[in-house]
């Protein structure tokens, strides 16, 4: 503790704007890790709290995925004699057309009976209403907001609200407020509440509900319920309490969260690289001052444990600090995954108050302090084995001993030949990854003797261009491989994940290209919502002849797709009209031959599934797939693997037949239209959007429109994962600036001396710019090998545990090209300061500077 | 060819300290003048300032005519590059590279075709009898070689004055002896401007001209 006080603090003022640089690696690292997993706990504590808010005082719930079920099961379930109270309800997220308010969550529900399950609290309403539930039924455009809802908006009785609905834009009537606690919070407090027969009618439902919820009679336990109630209409309903359902969507948001995790593990890494970057060059500078106290009879672990103690330090401010700024930074976060995870997924929250967990915190800090203490170990180390003697001589010092170097080459090549033995063995989960970490090792042991040879390489080039600043910039890389490598690691690691995710993203966007190319091909679309995956609102099939009868229409096809639970986890089923679609849509099939698969998927004999679908579930062809239906249990083989990308949990396609018979419901949400060859697709499309006028509020979306909009999708998707590369980057660019800063130090001398026999001070910067460029263009090349080598991990990777998607390796060109001047930018960036700071300051000092 | 009137340095700081104090001096082109005086008397920064490496608080320093206030810290240093070679007491030689690429280093800086900077490094290494080191780290040779290594270095440009600070001051007696020999030879070969810093006084003795300092004053200026 004396030693920390004694020489840390003193070091640390001199070098405080290192310090500030390393710290920010940390804080950075731990920040993102805090506000990821803090807004992904918060978006599922919403979820969670809205399906208790909802769900009032019922115990169980019955429910068959998103298609919902006959009015006939109301019924049946109602007979069963341990059930208390039975009612039915339709709940989906519409968009309110009142600016900034997005969606709404609409609650359609049964006035006779509801409120004994759910307390309304009415607080401002109609008189009649409270007395009479009946009168609210009698007007068919009345909702119930709750306060909040209509404070924010400024809404009273009688206000009206419009809402999206299927005949479009349609406003409905205030007759009540609701200040019941519970219902109030329940999404965000942007709820409504409708009769549900009205409920059917605006959303298109036809005679159906989504849910029943259930409170047991008196006496009877949940269990003996729920056992009860499961016995009455079979295993393909679920019956579950209100908080297992909330556990589904957990599943869901699953790939989208562990990449959200892994990418701020990645932030991390690159930190602890600035961290040892920091402690090496560190140890070198201080190098003196540890001999001469190891000449006073210090001892090795003295030394150790005073770097030890710093590196605790460093990582506890740093990581507190991080913790800090990621629960400031989880509320955007929040937000914007929640939009997010809206427009992708169809599930919409509103997240009011953040889930800031102490334990999260507690857990951001002991990763920073662990990670901190990690990358100082190994300086820590060779602080320890400094040797007096040498130490307190002047001259070389830094140069990597002749046997360190070899150790390390003979290190890293048993590393990459356990890596490359474990490529065999990949099938197992264990091996696949322990090469992919000891992949990366291997690189990483490799990268100092690499940087010293590119050094070398870059040397007669830089001569030859700049005979005096080049050869004395490559000889400052050359000559403190120490200080140049660790950077070079911290920038080639960037570079490698970037690359990896580049081409992931690359890959990705091919690849629904191609699907988009093959299976989305109709002139256009026919839904409810601009926003495809919002399937709250159905139409009948019988708009199917109003299009068709339109001059010039060639084809129609109809799709309805929803989430049905498959093992405890939500897949979307599509059904499609197999025959029609197999004569417009040519699939590449991952297994299976096409024909066969068309025709058989077509006779309701089986389905096909994304390779996704397959890959998440471990499903094979010919495997049997359950579906719970209103009718029973619905079982296909699997007939056909292929890739869609309708949805990233990976999608199964069945037969319309099938749907029309097992779900008893002839709606559709999205109508695919094609135009007879020769016209005009514009003119079509008036003439249909015309046709559906009278009919119902239908978007008639061109093909162009929806292809940009699954593209914005994407776009999204990747966007919070592109912003942690881009910090990812920063802090191998804050690496490169930590570098410079301490090689101008080393070289004050040097350069004095350089300016002494008349170096101006432009060729004193161009000497520092082109060490910045040398690392750079050292950090790219192998960035770039590397990354080459962690897309093909990332590939499979994101195949075995994130969303199943099995895409072709192809190298991201363009990314790379890109990539190439960005960080030569970078770095010149990062060389200004120490330019600068090299050119500044007194001659005669640096001269005389030991 | 060297002018200083009313030169004073002052480094301010936690202690004021006065280095060099109403210093005026005229040095004619060609001599060879040796400047003597106890440690912190100045000797140093006389030099330095000279040299353009420093500013001095007050007074105006000319080379050949051109006063060095006047020019900015770029011009000063094509002053430096143009005029003045430099030899240090550490001789200061860049550790990576070898002798020849030392001794090319200014005239790289200077942009000077490649041929001509070979041919230039070579000739002067040859001048100063290390001809046959040419690839040598600075590493690679005792103290008088890298100074001799140093000394061609700051005569690469032929430049028109030659400061030394103590260039035996690290050196044997013996070593001293003929790195002054070659400093005398050059002198009589090249006709520059020579000042010595040196506690020697043998050394001071085989000089044209010593200028005495104490406490940054001038005390003597001896010819012989
Ligand atoms: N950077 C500085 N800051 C403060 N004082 C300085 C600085 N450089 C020199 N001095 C002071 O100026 C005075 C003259 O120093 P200078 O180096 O010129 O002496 P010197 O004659 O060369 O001595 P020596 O023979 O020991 O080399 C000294 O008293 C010294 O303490
Ligand atoms: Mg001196």
């Amino acid at each position: 503790m004396m030693l920390l006080r004694l020489l840390s603090w003193p070091y640390l003022r001199r070098h405080v704007l290192r310090w500030t640089l390393t710290l920010a690696g940390i804080v950075l690292g731990v920040a993102v890790f805090v506000a990821m997993h803090t807004a992904n706990r918060s978006i599922f504590s919403a979820f969670d709290k809205t399906i208790d808010q909802i769900a009032g005082s019922a115990q169980l719930q019955v429910s068959a995925g998103e298609f919902g079920f006959d009015e006939s099961i109301l019924e049946r379930v109602q007979a069963v004699p341990e059930v208390g109270v039975a009612v039915p309800v339709i709940e989906a997220n519409v968009e309110t057309k009142i600016p900034g308010q997005g969606s709404i969550l609409l609650l359609g529900i049964d006035m006779t009976g509801d409120r004994s399950l759910r307390d309304y609290e009415l607080k401002d309403a109609d008189d009649a209403i409270i007395d009479d539930p009946l009168v609210f039924l009698a007007q068919p455009d009345s909702v119930m907001v709750t306060k909040e809802f209509a404070e924010r908006n400024k809404l009273e009785v009688n206000s009206r609200v419009p809402l999206l609905t299927i005949d479009g834009e349609k406003q409905f009537t205030v007759r009540g407020i609701m200040s019941s606690a519970g219902m109030t919070q329940a999404f965000g407090g942007n709820l409504a509440v409708m009769d549900i027969y009205a409920a059917q009618q605006v959303l298109g439902r036809g005679r159906r509900f989504d849910r029943i919820d259930i409170r047991a009679k008196e006496g009877i336990t949940v269990d003996q319920c729920k056992a009860a109630v499961k016995a009455a209409l079979g295993e393909s309903f679920e019956v579950e309490t209100p908080s297992a359902r909330g556990r589904h969507f957990e599943g869901l948001l699953r790939s989208y969260s562990t990449a959200m995790t892994i990418s701020s593990l990645f932030a991390l890494i690159v930190g602890m690289f600035i961290i040892y970057n920091s402690f090496a060059i560190a140890v070198t500078q201080r190098r003196s001052e540890i001999g001469i106290l190891r000449a006073l009879g210090a001892t090795r672990g003295q030394i150790q444990r005073l770097f030890f103690l710093e590196s605790i330090t460093a990582g506890f401010v740093g990581s507190a600090l991080g913790a800090f700024a990621g629960v400031g930074m989880a509320s955007v976060i929040t937000t914007y995954m929640s939009t997010v995870l809206e427009q992708t997924t169809g599930f919409a929250q509103r997240v009011t108050e953040l889930a800031i967990d102490p334990k999260l915190i507690v857990a951001g800090i002991a990763i920073g302090v662990i990670t901190s203490i990690f990358a100082a170990s190994i300086p820590a180390r060779s602080a320890a084995r400094v040797d007096p003697v040498q130490a307190l001589q002047k001259g070389k010092y830094q140069v990597l001993s002749a046997g360190e170097n070899r150790r390390r080459r003979r290190m890293a090549l048993t590393v990459s030949l356990i890596s490359v033995a474990c490529l065999f063995l990949s099938y197992s989960k264990l091996f696949f990854y322990a090469g992919y970490v000891l992949m990366i090792v291997a690189g990483l042991l490799l990268a100092p003797a690499l940087t010293l040879l590119l050094s070398k390489c870059l040397r007669p080039i830089l001569k030859q261009l700049l005979p005096a600043e080049g050869t004395l910039a490559a000889d400052s890389l050359v000559q403190a491989p120490r200080r140049t490598s660790a950077t070079v690691s911290a920038l080639m690691l960037s570079l490698a994940m970037v690359v990896g995710f580049g081409g992931f993203a690359h890959s990705f966007y091919t690849s629904v290209g191609e699907w988009m190319d093959n299976a989305l091909n109709p002139d256009f679309f026919v839904s409810p919502s601009a926003n495809l995956v919002v399937r709250a609102i159905t139409f009948p099939a019988s708009i199917r002849s109003v299009i068709e009868h339109v001059a010039g229409v060639d084809q129609v096809q109809l799709v309805r797709n929803a989430r049905v639970s498959f093992r405890n986890v939500p897949v979307m089923v599509l059904a499609i009209e197999t025959e029609k679609v197999s004569g417009t849509v040519h699939r590449m099939p991952v297994a299976g031959t096409t024909e066969e698969m068309n025709r058989l998927t077509g006779q309701g004999k089986g389905m096909m599934v994304s390779d996704s679908f397959a890959q998440i579930h471990t499903v094979r062809m010919g495997d049997i797939v359950e579906l719970p239906t209103p009718s029973g249990l619905l079982k296909l083989p699997i007939v056909g693997i292929v890739r869609d990308y309708s949805d990233l949990q990976g999608s199964l396609l069945i037969d319309r037949s099938v749907y029309t018979k097992w779900w008893n419901d002839d709606t559709a949400n999205v109508a695919r239209v094609y135009v007879k060859k020769g016209e005009d697709v514009g003119v079509v499309r008036q003439r249909v959007i015309d046709a559906l006028a009278g009919h119902h509020g239908l978007l008639v979306l061109t093909n162009r429109e929806v292809r940009d909009w699954i593209m914005k999708l994407i776009d999204q998707w990747f966007a919070l994962t592109y912003n942690q590369i881009a910090v990812a980057i920063l802090v191998a660019v804050l690496g490169i600036v930590n570098t410079l800063t301490v090689s101008i130090t080393d070289r004050r001398r040097e350069l004095g001396v350089m300016q002494a026999v008349g170096g101006l001070r432009n060729q004193i910067r161009r000497t520092i710019w082109i060490e910045a460029f040398s690392i750079g263009v050292i950090g790219l090349v192998l960035g770039t090998a590397l990354g080459a080598i962690n897309l093909y991990y990332s590939l499979g990777m994101v195949k075995r545990d994130l969303g199943g998607l099995d895409l072709d390796y192809i190298f991201p060109l363009a990314f790379v090209a890109f990539m190439i001047p960005t960080i030569l930018a970078a770095s010149f960036i990062a060389a200004i300061g120490p330019a600068e700071s090299a050119v500044r300051g007194s001659l005669v000092e640096a001269l005389e500077y030991e | 060819m060297i002018s200083l009137s009313h030169v004073s340095k002052v480094f301010e700081g936690k202690r004021k300290a006065t280095a060099l104090e109403d210093v005026s001096l005229e040095i004619a082109k060609g001599q060879v003048v040796s400047i003597v005086g106890p440690s912190g008397s100045g000797k140093s920064t006389l030099l330095n300032l000279i040299g353009g490496l420093d500013r001095p608080t007050s007074g105006e320093i000319r080379i050949e005519g051109e006063n060095l206030a006047e020019l900015s810290d770029d011009d000063l240093t094509r002053v430096r590059r143009d005029k003045i070679g430099f030899v240090f007491q550490f001789f200061n030689l860049l550790p990576t590279l070898n002798c020849l690429e030392n001794v090319a280093l200014p005239l790289h800086l200077r942009k000077w075709p490649r041929k001509k900077i070979e041919a230039r490094a070579k000739e002067l290494l040859n001048l100063v009898q290390l001809d046959h080191r040419l690839e040598h780290l600075p590493d690679e040779l005792s103290g008088g070689e890298r100074q001799r290594v140093a000394i061609a270095r700051a005569l690469s440009v032929y430049p028109p004055i030659l400061l030394a600070d103590e260039p035996t001051g690290n050196l044997d007696t013996h070593t001293g002896q003929e790195i002054l020999k070659l400093i005398e030879d050059l002198h009589s070969r090249l006709g520059s401007t020579i000042l010595i810093v040196t506690h020697d006084l043998e050394v001071a003795n085989r000089c044209f001209r010593t200028v005495s300092l104490r406490d940054g004053r001038i005390v003597e200026d001896r010819r012989r």
